[in-house]
């Protein structure tokens, strides 16, 4: 493979993470109302770049890459897009937009007042998180994507804590802490890894790693990071109250697209990084803690009171799923290994949406009833028939009921399972998925049934239609053809690693 | 002739959809909620063009469907549309549903005639989920607890039903070596596919989940209890013939599997009086006739049974009849339900004929249409013990329908008002058509209905029901009082199950805690770190 020359089309590699920079500068030195317009002014673009990515990717039929400076890697730095970064990229742009779109009432600036601390920063803080994602998405090269994995974590935590109340800063604390831990763990295998093979790129790693000790440590603790920062069941510790406690369009960027970023680094370390070693048994011990994620994430989330807890929970299980790609995909070059693969992506996309669609819901609901506890939600769905609906085809992709991107995500999951001899994966996929109908039931079957709700402010019909369009996206996936499943595959290294 | 088959198939599912949409515009609303009686037409002429003839399989593009139409799925769609138009129109000339309802009503048709008519594992399973899952809005969106717990029994069930059903498509679909997903050929690869006994085991209970299979059966009684009367007559008669289809489809044709045989034509007959026996127990028609349907049935999965002992091909074919004659049957005895309650005592000996002839149908009365399905059901318990079990199962059901009759007369309450006028008025013709249908569609599909006429082969079918009516008329000249069962028997112990199982929330909520302290997340990620290095420097 040739690693150091840029390709055509690598250009818009840059673009793509220029937009957001610049837009970040222009909304400093502008300030004010002004922050506003210039993120939603950017998504647009970024939603179009991100798609000419896509094409180029699609065209190519192999990743495309930029070197800065024309200096090939080790001594420059390489931007790379393959299948999966390409959708991702799509998918963080248009989350992105329509949680932009959404937060316009809540963060506008206030007539009168010429700069609002709240507004500047959550319309900064938001084109951060863009940023991040797009350099974790493309970055080549361990070190760049921790400064992203940082970028990511420092603009994601004043989102939580953005309306001041105590316990949101208490939450945010929280989640920093724990996320600075992960950063370090991550950090000390990155230098572990500089230190063994004298390189931090990605394409160059994986050709000179060793199974040495130094590589497993390094493996370990940068995994370790990553989990932390995904909060995968055990280290969840910090997810379920920041994502219940920030306002909805942070929430659903949060949870639909910021442990995303995360995971994303984690495939990028075993499958692209490590796939010459032998790493079933690593494999089976993630898959295992996202089992556990699946099955204590969604009992928990039967027993919330509150709707936006209840759907972090839900949040906590669904991650879970999202680790089962590691048994599921490890495999190399066997066939059902690129079901696996598929699935563990279908997943990451269907959860991003859904799960956004979901928090934006929850917060028209919020808004407009004056309170989000589940117990009162009787008769709710009269009132707001379109937020139920958005929520019900979330939920449905939740459940893995078709069509939906989840019920693909799941058949895959189920097929790569069987056909691979692993049996135990199947039993969390469709316990999960039971567990999943009772919460969409719980938040469902009173809001359907009779009773009176009196709604405190109309909700805002734009609000309302931008969730049903992110669900909407969901739903669309569960029609995704073979070709979409074959765009993923792009640039995926399949050294067979079982003999 | 095929292109039109082709173009009246796609209408099938497009027609509903159609309307469903229209559903979301709120002008449109009301209006095509009050036209979705014509929704079904396209499968009705479908259904009655593909009764005859060869299997019919269309691949939609872009979808990725496949639609199949063979005479066994065919016979089933056609009386199944006929039902569905005939309840929609009346119930929406009546009184006016309000939208969650009608929105319920519409996915759940759409899945009806879906099943009949997928042609492939994915939209196989789309459709089961939409006769199964919507049908919860159409008797549980109200504040009365029994209602509402009977829809989550339902519910329960219909969603572990898709489970176990998941699995066993995902191991069907793992078992066809070209990665082709339609039914015809993953049937094709089962027998020599690894996964061929799990599958199976798989389906039997998934699609038992919906046809009240013992020991699945506790659901049922709840839900037609809890059900109005035209929702109860639809989800008995067409509803439940999703599981019927899906065992016809999904259970190998012409492959003798001995021990898969017996033990559905066990479990079949076990179900058949396990139904009339509870049955007896109970007062309420509507309960009675949902402990019939449990033992119908179970009927139908003894025949799938015997027919897999024996490696028929022709199977399908016979319960398909079966099952043809159970809908039409099963749904007017319902209605008769309501008419009874509304006429009140003003009662014709005419009406009472028919109604004596509509609940005698099921148990093989000569003359009806249930003399032609037992018939129709004859190849597969021919002889033997099973052609003892199967004349024990009608004198069984004579004997229950006998005590149904019998407790028409207390009506449960609110039946008069649920009932459609229009159904009502018109309950003798919905009788005299449950009772003739079967008659017009035999001979068109190549059965000899004039071997019904025989006089041996009345002599046959008179002889178990006449045995079922005395001895159901000697319990009640006893005065037997049965033990008190509660509706759904089993069903109690599986909702005391379910509530211990609710114990271990604060289990769970306990360990979160725990683990969401600082400490314990700092020494999780420290395990993680070290078990992720013992595995990879372990070697392996």
């Amino acid at each position: 493979m040739e690693l150091g020359t840029s390709t055509p089309g690598g250009y818009l590699l840059v673009l793509a993470i220029l937009l957001p920079l610049a837009g970040i500068m222009l909304s400093f030195t502008l300030g004010g109302r002004n922050a506003e317009r210039v993120a939603l002014g950017s998504t647009p673009f970024g939603i179009v770049l991100a798609c000419a990515i896509a094409f180029e990717v699609g065209q190519a039929g192999k990743p495309i890459v930029y070197t800065i400076g024309g200096l090939p890697p080790p001594l420059g730095i390489a931007l790379r897009a393959d299948g999966i970064s390409a959708v991702m990229l799509v998918a963080a742009a248009v989350i992105l937009a329509a949680a932009a779109f959404y937060a316009r009432s809540k963060f506008a600036t206030p007539d009168g007042v010429r700069e609002s601390r709240s507004a500047l920063t959550f319309w900064i803080m938001l084109q951060a998180i863009w940023a991040a994602l797009i350099i974790i998405f493309v970055g080549g090269d361990l070190f760049n994507l921790y400064v992203a994995l940082e970028l990511l974590t420092f603009a994601a935590v004043p989102l939580v804590c953005i309306d001041g109340r105590p316990e949101t800063l208490v939450a945010a604390l929280r989640y920093l802490l724990f996320a600075l831990f992960g950063s370090i763990c991550y950090l000390l295998g990155v230098a572990l890894f500089y230190g063994a093979h004298g390189t931090i790129d990605i394409s160059l790693l994986a050709q000179r790693v060793q199974p040495t000790p130094v590589v497993w440590m390094a493996a370990a603790l940068m995994t370790a990071g990553l989990l932390a920062k995904t909060a995968l069941f055990p280290v969840h510790l910090w997810l379920p109250p920041a994502h219940a406690n920030a306002p909805a369009a942070a929430s659903a960027v949060l949870s639909g697209l910021v442990v995303k970023g995360s995971f994303f680094l984690t495939l990028r370390l075993w499958f692209f990084v490590l796939p010459a070693l032998h790493t079933e048994t690593a494999a089976v011990i993630l898959g295992g803690l996202g089992s556990a994620a699946v099955i204590v994430g969604s009992v928990m989330a039967l027993g919330q009171a509150r709707l936006k807890l209840l759907v972090a929970y839900s949040t906590v299980a669904q991650i879970g799923y999202l680790f089962l790609v590691f048994p599921l995909a490890s495999g190399g070059a066997q066939t059902w290994s690129a079901a696996g693969w598929s699935a563990g992506l279908m997943q990451v996309l269907a959860h991003a949406f859904a799960k956004a669609g979901m928090f934006l819901s929850a917060g028209v609901l919020a808004e407009a009833l004056g309170h989000d506890r589940i117990g009162n939600l009787r008769g709710a769905a009269r009132v707001l028939p379109l937020t139920f609906l958005t929520i019900a085809l979330g939920g449905l992709s939740l459940m893995g009921l078709p069509p939906s991107g989840g019920f693909n995500a799941k058949w895959l999951m189920l097929q790569a399972a069987v056909a691979s001899g692993q049996w135990f994966w199947t039993l969390p996929i469709l316990v999960g998925g039971l567990l999943a109908a009772g919460y969409v039931y719980r938040i469902l079957a009173p809001a359907l049934s009779d009773g009176q709700v009196s709604l405190k402010v109309t909700p805002m019909r734009s609000q309302e239609v931008i969730a049903l369009a992110l669900t909407m996206a969901a739903i669309v996936l569960g029609f995704a053809p073979q070709a979409f499943l074959d765009f993923l595959e792009i640039g995926r290294p399949v050294t067979a690693s079982s003999p | 002739m095929n292109d039109l088959l082709s173009i009246l198939l796609v209408a099938s599912l497009a027609a509903p959809l159609a309307l469903l949409g229209a559903c979301f515009v709120k002008r449109w609303r009301q209006r095509a909620l009050a036209l979705q009686w014509l929704a079904p037409i396209p499968s009705l002429a479908a259904g009655l063009i593909g009764m005859t003839g060869a299997p019919l399989s269309r691949d939609l593009p872009v979808l990725g469907f496949t639609l199949y139409l063979d005479p066994p799925g065919a016979l089933l769609l056609a009386v199944a549309a006929a039902l569905w138009i005939v309840v929609s129109a009346a119930l929406w000339r009546a009184r006016r549903p309000d939208g969650r309802f009608g929105v319920s009503w519409l996915l759940t048709m759409t899945g009806n005639i879906g099943v009949f008519i997928a042609g492939d594992l994915v939209s196989f399973y789309l459709v089961y989920a939409l006769v199964s899952i919507p049908a919860y809005g159409l008797f549980a969106f109200s504040n009365d607890s029994e209602q509402k717990r009977a829809g989550a029994v339902y519910l329960a069930f219909a969603i572990l039903g898709e489970a176990v059903l998941l699995l066993a498509f995902v191991m069907l679909q793992a078992g066809e070596p070209h990665a082709s997903a339609r039914i015809v050929d993953v049937m094709g690869a089962l027998p020599a596919s690894p996964w061929r006994d799990a599958a199976l085991g798989l389906i039997i209970a998934g699609f038992g989940m919906k046809i009240g299979m013992v020991p699945f059966n506790g659901w049922m009684p709840l839900n037609y209890k809890a059900a109005p009367i035209p929702v109860a007559a639809l989800l008995s008669g067409a509803g439940v013939k999703a599981g019927v289809i899906g065992l016809i489809r999904f259970l190998p044709h012409g492959v003798t599997l001995e021990g898969w045989g017996v033990a559905l034509a066990a479990i079949g007959f076990l179900s058949a009086y396990y139904g009339v026996v509870f049955g007896l127990t109970q007062r309420n028609p509507k309960v009675i006739l949902a402990y019939s349907s449990i033992s119908q049935m179970g009927v139908i999965t003894a025949a799938l049974g015997t027919a897999l002992l024996a490696g028929h091909a022709d199977a399908s074919f016979n319960v398909a009849f079966y099952s043809a004659n159970h809908l039409l049957v099963k749904a007017a005895l319902f209605l008769t339900i309501g008419a009874f309650a509304t006429r009140g005592t003003r009662l014709s000996p005419v009406w009472f004929a028919l109604a004596v002839a509509l609940a005698l149908s099921l148990a093989g009365l000569p003359l009806t249409g249930g003399a032609l399905a037992k018939l129709a059901m004859k190849p597969q318990f021919d002889g033997g013990t099973v052609g003892l079990l199967a004349t024990l199962s009608s004198i069984g059901t004579a004997l229950l329908m006998t005590h149904f009759l019998g407790c028409l007369a207390e009506p449960p309450s609110g039946a008069a008002e649920e009932c459609p006028s229009g159904l009502v008025r018109s309950w003798p013709a919905v009788a005299l058509a449950a009772l003739l249908v079967p008659w017009a569609f035999y001979e068109g599909v190549g059965g000899d209905a004039s071997k019904a006429l025989h006089f041996g082969e009345i002599l046959d079918g008179l002889w178990p029901v006449v045995i079922g009516v005395v001895l159901a008329l000697a319990l009640r000249r006893m005065a037997w009082s049965p033990p008190d069962v509660p509706v759904g028997d089993s069903i109690v112990f599986a909702e005391r199950a379910y509530l211990r199982l609710l114990n271990v929330g604060p289990v769970f909520e306990g360990l979160d805690a725990r683990l969401r302290q600082w400490p314990a997340a700092g020494l999780s990620l420290l395990l993680i770190i070290l078990s992720l290095l013992t595995a990879g420097v372990s070697g392996r």
